[in-house]
């Protein structure tokens, strides 16, 4: 908690505590206009990420599923990047194109994993995973290919999108996605008590009357809502999802109904911690959040295979 | 009471169970081959897998029955417990029986959780409700299995291979319940343990190329098994009674 209280603080530019509430003075600017939404933004972000790791792994029965790791970032980046390189800067319905084509991205990767898991058998989860990786494989490339026909300019923009960046400016954006955390979060929490049953299986869910399609099916569109949204925002931003619900689960070993609020709290405070040792530790220009996040995630993700394969 | 006409299933294409035709009245053990569609019939019957034809219960077409009706009615005993959760606990798992009962999005009630706690001392097991499921036997995993269907209290309870990872003291214990269970619920039990079969002593169905045939009292005569199994009943010790 505090984490979050100080965070605002801590940043290239040392604030003066007196000048912050003087109006108009540079200090209030940079904590009003830029420190606290970003900050807040991290948090919602934070939550949303760990939150749908959470739902991943549950509804796949798989510590190794996420959004990420499944491919699905990577298709709200592709079409992110192809919104970029169409140069549509402008609204769709008021909503920014980039955000609609993040989350086309995000959505049409669910529906061909579900569509591609139906010629797996149920034991063969293990195969999606590969799924998700040939999947993220295969959109790099077309990113690629984007890459090779943008203007400088574009691929500039490309690549730092692509690097993942909290930096927010304004109210908007933080607003926007509180609002979407926590319709997601509402979600999940509604059908608790049927994720609970779904961790267990599929089949013994169904015996218990769980629509377990209708439900998986809504539990994934909600978090691609989310991802989707949150990527074209910010950029893919890798392995909150697969460290923060494991974290979790050892603090508080409890069923996972009992860990959704937790996770979507924990997963704020850790991006929000991240995202201040990142303004600490750089000073020049920034370094991109999703880069510290891959840094610890990689490892973790490797020590999670090894583990798994040695259980 | 089950009533089915002109079952049909198949698999990858392949047919596993054709034209079955059957009056389940009471209770009953399906044995046959691994492979004949025992399992298969059992999951038609809880409408877990594709089939053409009708399955009634009761006069019901189960492809009619809402999914939570269908839950009061049918509970399905797994022959192995798998479980992705890690922190659950047996008085946890065995709560969820009640599911269908609660009112969505709302917690267990007290009554649900009462229930739980009978269904744990009726099987004996009310003194591990604390601990992981992961911790325990294959034993005590079924013992839990069973208990979960327990709570549902619903009128008819599949088991599938209750006794198949067990060791034959836990077998023995296993099979006692099945048979208490008989005057509470209508037992549909598939096995490949033929004394597991006879114990509980109910018409037998042996499914062998696609057909089906029931059996109400000769199937445990050594003519009959020799001309299915080609063994007799007294060549396999008797591990009940």
């Amino acid at each position: 908690m505090s984490i979050l209280i100080l965070s605002p603080f801590i940043g290239a530019v040392n604030l003066e505590f007196r000048e912050i509430f003087i109006q108009d003075s540079l200090s209030s600017q940079i904590f009003f206009d830029l420190r606290v939404p970003r900050v807040l933004f991290t948090f919602f972000a934070g939550s949303i990420l760990a939150l749908s790791g959470l739902v991943f792994q549950t509804l796949f029965r798989n510590a190794l599923m996420t959004p990420y790791t499944l491919g699905i970032s990577s298709g709200a980046v592709l079409g992110a990047g192809i919104a970029i390189k169409l140069g549509l800067g402008s609204l769709v319905f008021g909503i920014a194109a980039i955000s609609v084509f993040g989350f086309f991205g995000a959505m049409f990767t669910v529906f061909l994993l579900i569509y591609l898991s139906r010629f797996l058998q149920s034991s063969q989860q293990q195969s999606l995973l590969l799924l998700g990786i040939a999947l993220s494989l295969f959109y790099t490339s077309c990113l690629m290919i984007i890459f090779y026909l943008g203007s400088a300019m574009q691929n500039d923009m490309l690549i730092r999108f692509t690097m993942g960046s909290l930096s927010v400016i304004g109210w908007n954006y933080p607003i926007a996605l509180g609002t979407i955390a926590f319709v997601f979060f509402l979600c999940v929490y509604i059908y608790r008590f049927e994720l609970q049953l779904l961790s267990v299986s599929d089949e013994s869910a169904t015996m218990k009357g769980v629509d377990t399609k209708r439900v998986t099916l809504i539990l994934l569109t909600a978090s691609s809502l989310g991802i989707g949204i949150l990527v074209s925002i910010s950029g893919p931003i890798g392995f909150i999802g697969l460290i923060v619900p494991h974290i979790v689960a050892k603090l508080h070993p409890t069923t996972v109904n009992n860990r959704i609020l937790k996770t979507a709290l924990f997963g704020g405070f850790f991006l929000v911690f991240c995202d201040t040792i990142v303004r600490l530790i750089s000073t020049q220009s920034e370094l991109p959040i999703g880069i510290i996040t891959a840094l610890i995630g990689g490892p973790f993700f490797i020590y999670l295979i090894i583990k798994k394969a040695s259980a | 009471m089950i009533k089915i006409n002109n079952l049909l299933c198949k698999f990858n294409k392949k047919i596993i169970l054709d034209n079955i035709n059957l009056d389940i009245k009471s209770h009953l053990s399906i044995l046959g081959a691994n492979g004949s569609g025992k399992s298969t019939l059992a999951k038609s019957i809880c409408s877990l897998t594709k089939h053409d034809g009708e399955i009634l219960i009761d006069s019901k077409n189960i492809k009619e029955l809402s999914l939570t009706q269908r839950a009061k009615l049918i509970s399905y005993v797994p022959a192995k417990l798998e479980i992705y959760e890690q922190f659950i606990t047996v008085e946890e798992f065995v709560l969820l029986g009640r599911f269908t009962h609660k009112k969505s999005f709302f917690d267990y009630s007290k009554k649900d959780k009462n229930i739980t706690k009978q269904t744990l001392e009726f099987l004996n097991i009310d003194y591990l409700k604390n601990h992981l499921l992961h911790s325990l036997s294959s034993g005590e995993q079924q013992l839990v299995l069973i208990a979960q269907a327990l709570t549902t209290q619903s009128k008819i309870i599949i088991f599938d291979e209750p006794t198949a990872n067990l060791d034959p003291h836990n077998s023995k214990i296993i099979a006692e319940h099945i048979k208490g269970l008989k005057n509470y619920h209508q037992i549909i039990l598939i096995t490949h343990d033929l004394h597991l079969a006879s114990y509980v002593d109910s018409e037998v169905l042996f499914i062998k190329d696609t057909n089906a045939k029931l059996y109400t009292d000769e199937f445990f005569k050594d003519e009959t098994l020799s001309k299915l199994y080609g063994v007799k009943f007294n060549d396999m010790v008797a591990l009940y009674d």
